[in-house]
This record gives structure tokens, C-alpha cells and sequence, in this order.
């Protein structure tokens, strides 16, 4: 039997796309979970796609945080997508925010916190037997948690000077029913990453950072 | 030949697989970036009350309220002989906040309805910044240069012309006519700590006007001041 050209090359694209789904079948993921929102903003803007199939790109300009910005706190809501065939954790790093003067904005006047761990549609893994955490200190809103410390300077319960090198924030049990390589509108969870900076007398200048979100396999617990 | 065919079949195929893993993308990190601004800010505002002695009538018609915009009004009342006291005075309490160096300056017009050199002009006008405080949560320590000689009652600070009889303010930036021009009152280094606008604490600083009493023309005289903090 002598097999034509074109079969041939059917063949070998099928016995591709199965080694193909093998490989890149989904393990672990993370990607927009939704429009990110801002409020309180004089100036500011927050960016990033609404498509849940979309990587996570996003970047907040908070604006104006001297105190010509008359609003109480600013606020930025970052939906994030995440999905997984096994247990899992997500770590974040940031990079930046190193201001040498104490009274401009640190790392740890920016409010970081995480919330509402939500299912991404009917395909999201229901598991019974282990719950997903938030690690601590960050299972808060740091727009409802902010104080007035000692010194007149604003604290939350948690924030970006909570993160050490690669910090986990969140980890629990599989994420996803099917094991698509295809990213889907409904095949995983959705948490919101909440950011606050609360208008102050900082010294001035212009601050900025980087945090890469990571997920990775975790914590070996059951479904 | 359609050996050759089938090879270039098999590295399309290759390619438009690889193209569509890529398309599938997953990926295990995102990134949000975030920046900031904070730009130089300055404010004045009332401190307090006026307080006015020495005064035959007048009175404080429009007084000042704390943490509010500083639109003070003050009646001097009689400035002639009559009036016996030796200074009518007015301590008017500014409160200053900044996250950046800053710079006071003041403005200050006089107008008098009189037609002769006895007006009243803005020599006779004393002024001076009082003690600088910067005390209270949030208030960054700082050492303020006063470029006026304080208090123009102080004797230090004027006394009468020997030659012409009239009482006049002698001492460096001691009266209004240093202020013809936007003149700097007060100067230093940053205010206030990395502190919310709700926090009401700041730099007080009395602002001291004072009128020694004496055979003016008579007639009406209106003092205008206009202070002005920037962030150079």
C-alpha cells in the first residue's frame, strides 16, 4: 500500500497535535480574569484586556497621590485568571519602589491585597476536600482596612512591603475539570488583586514598580 | 519530486503546529505594572482667630476659622491721637503645609484718602512674622529662615524720627512698604511628614500689623495684604 503525499502529511499533523496536547496540555496558567477597575483616581488610569483568554498585562497609573488629590484613598480592582489539572500556588515578586527618601511612597504605602476567589464559569473545578487559601496577611480589602499609624502615615493590613522576594499569596487544589491546552472563558477561577494608595504629603517625585504574578504546582493537597 | 512535495508538506505542517501552540498560549506569569505621581504641594490657610488690641473701635469683621481659607477682615478703628494706647495691633495665625520646600511671600497695598505726606502710608504700617511652630503628628522638623524682624512693636524694631517727630518702623521688612512687590516673608524646608490632607496639623505663624496712633491726616485708609506660599 502506497500512502499519498497528503495522507502522509494528515498523519504526521495528527500524531503532532496529540504529542502537541500532551505537552502543552494545561497544567498551570494564569490570565486576565476581567476589566480591571480604578476609582479615586485624579489623573490615573488602569489598562488591561476584559478577556479572560487574554494574558495578564496590565498596568495602573494611580495619578496623583499628593494631596491634590482630594479623594480618600485610590483604588484598583485586577481581576486575575488562573487554572490548573493539579494543586497550585501563586507567588508574586516585585521589582521597583525603592525611593531612598522615607517620605516619598515605599512599597509599603501601597495597599496589596487579595479577594473574592470566585469560580470562572461551569468548567471550574468544585473540589470538597480542601478549600483555596489566601495566604496572610493578605485576605483583605486594604481600602477597608486602612489605619492612621503612629506617626500619621497610613498602614494597611497588608501591602506591598508584605512581599519578600517570590511571595505566595494564594494556593488550594486543582483549578479546572477538563485538561484543554486551549484557555477558555470558563474553565478555571478568577481572584481579584486589590491595590490602594491613599493620597498623602509624600515628597514628591514620580514612583513606580513591577510585580509579576506566578503560578506554579503547590501544596500537594487533595480535591 | 513528490518526495519533495511530501517534505514540504510535513515542515508546514510543523510550522502551522508550532504557530497554533503559540496561538494557545498559556503562560504561568502576568505582570501588572503600577506607577505613581506626587507633585509639589503647598497650601495656606487660616491659623485661628484674630486677635486685635489697642483698638478704639473697629473690631474683627470678618474673623479667621482654622484649616479654612485665610479671607480675614479687621476694622483698625480710630488711629488718631485720640486713640491713646501706644500700638494698635493685629496678630493674624497663618498655618502653612507642604510636602516640598516652600517660600511665603506677601503683597501689600495701602490707600489712603488723605492728600498730604501725613496719611497714612505703608510705612506706617508695621508688620512681622511672629514665632514659627511646627509642632503636632505629621509636622517634619525643619529650621524656617523669618526674613522679617518679628514683632514691629518691639522696641528694637522702630521708635520716633528724631528729626520729623514720626513714629516709624525701622527695622528690616518691619512695614508694609517692604511689601510694594510680591517680597518673601518666610522661607524652609519641607512641612509636613507622608501624612493624609486629613491630618490638621502644620506650620502657625502669626502675621503681626501694627499701627502706632499718631496725628495722621485724618481720613480713611484700607490695608490690603495678599500672602502667597509656592514650591520653588
Amino acid at each position: 500500500m502506497r500512502l499519498r503525499p497528503a495522507t502522509v502529511s494528515l498523519l504526521f499533523a495528527l500524531v503532532l497535535l496529540a504529542f502537541a496536547q500532551t505537552t502543552f496540555a494545561q497544567a498551570l496558567d494564569i490570565s486576565s480574569g476581567g476589566q480591571p477597575t480604578i476609582t479615586g483616581a485624579v489623573g490615573g488610569s488602569v489598562t488591561g484586556s476584559a478577556n479572560v483568554t487574554n494574558d495578564l498585562v496590565v498596568t495602573i497609573n494611580f495619578g496623583e497621590v499628593s494631596p491634590l488629590n482630594t479623594n480618600s484613598i485610590v483604588k484598583v480592582v485586577v481581576p486575575i485568571g488562573i487554572r490548573s489539572n493539579q494543586p497550585y500556588q501563586v507567588a508574586v515578586s516585585m521589582s521597583g519602589l525603592n525611593n531612598a527618601n522615607s517620605e516619598a511612597v515605599q512599597a509599603a504605602d501601597v495597599g496589596f491585597g487579595v479577594q473574592n476567589i470566585r469560580v470562572l464559569g461551569g468548567a471550574g473545578k468544585i473540589c470538597t476536600q480542601s478549600t483555596h487559601v489566601i495566604r496572610s496577611p493578605f485576605n483583605n480589602d486594604p481600602a477597608t482596612t486602612a489605619t492612621v499609624g503612629a506617626s500619621g502615615r497610613v498602614l494597611y493590613t497588608s501591602s506591598l512591603g508584605n512581599l519578600s522576594g517570590s511571595t505566595v499569596i494564594l494556593s488550594g487544589p486543582q483549578l479546572s475539570k477538563n485538561n484543554s491546552a486551549i484557555r477558555q472563558q470558563s474553565d478555571g477561577y478568577v481572584f481579584d488583586a486589590v491595590f490602594t494608595l491613599t493620597p498623602q504629603f509624600f515628597a514628591s517625585g514620580i514612583s513606580s514598580a513591577t510585580l509579576i504574578f506566578t503560578i506554579s504546582a503547590g501544596p500537594n493537597v487533595p480535591c | 519530486m513528490p518526495r519533495l512535495k511530501t517534505i514540504n508538506l510535513i515542515f508546514l505542517t510543523i510550522l502551522l503546529m508550532a504557530s497554533a501552540v503559540t496561538c494557545l498560549g498559556q503562560s504561568t506569569t502576568g505582570t501588572v505594572s503600577m506607577s505613581a505621581t506626587v507633585s509639589k504641594f503647598v497650601e495656606i490657610n487660616s491659623g485661628g482667630s484674630v486677635t486685635l488690641t489697642g483698638n478704639s473701635g473697629g473690631g474683627v469683621t470678618t474673623d479667621g476659622v482654622a484649616n479654612s481659607p485665610l479671607a480675614v477682615s479687621i476694622n483698625l478703628g480710630e488711629l488718631g491721637p485720640s486713640n491713646t494706647n501706644s500700638f494698635v495691633t493685629a496678630s493674624v495665625p497663618l498655618k502653612l503645609r507642604s510636602n516640598a520646600a516652600y517660600v511665603l511671600s506677601m503683597n501689600a497695598t495701602v490707600t489712603s484718602s488723605g492728600t498730604t505726606s501725613s496719611k497714612i502710608g505703608a510705612a506706617d504700617v508695621g508688620f512681622g512674622l511672629g514665632t514659627v511652630s511646627r509642632t503636632g503628628l505629621g509636622v517634619n522638623a525643619g529650621a524656617d529662615t523669618n526674613a522679617t524682624s518679628g514683632d514691629p512693636t518691639l522696641a528694637a524694631n522702630g521708635s520716633v524720627n528724631g528729626t520729623t517727630g514720626r513714629y516709624e518702623f525701622t527695622a528690616v521688612r518691619s512695614n508694609l512698604s517692604a511689601f510694594s512687590s510680591s517680597t518673601t516673608a518666610l522661607s524652609g524646608p519641607i512641612i509636613m511628614n507622608a501624612v493624609p490632607r486629613s491630618n490638621a496639623n502644620g506650620l502657625t505663624v502669626p502675621a503681626l500689623f501694627a499701627v502706632k496712633p499718631q496725628f495722621f491726616e485724618n481720613g480713611t485708609t484700607t490695608i490690603s495684604v495678599t500672602f502667597t506660599v509656592t514650591a520653588p
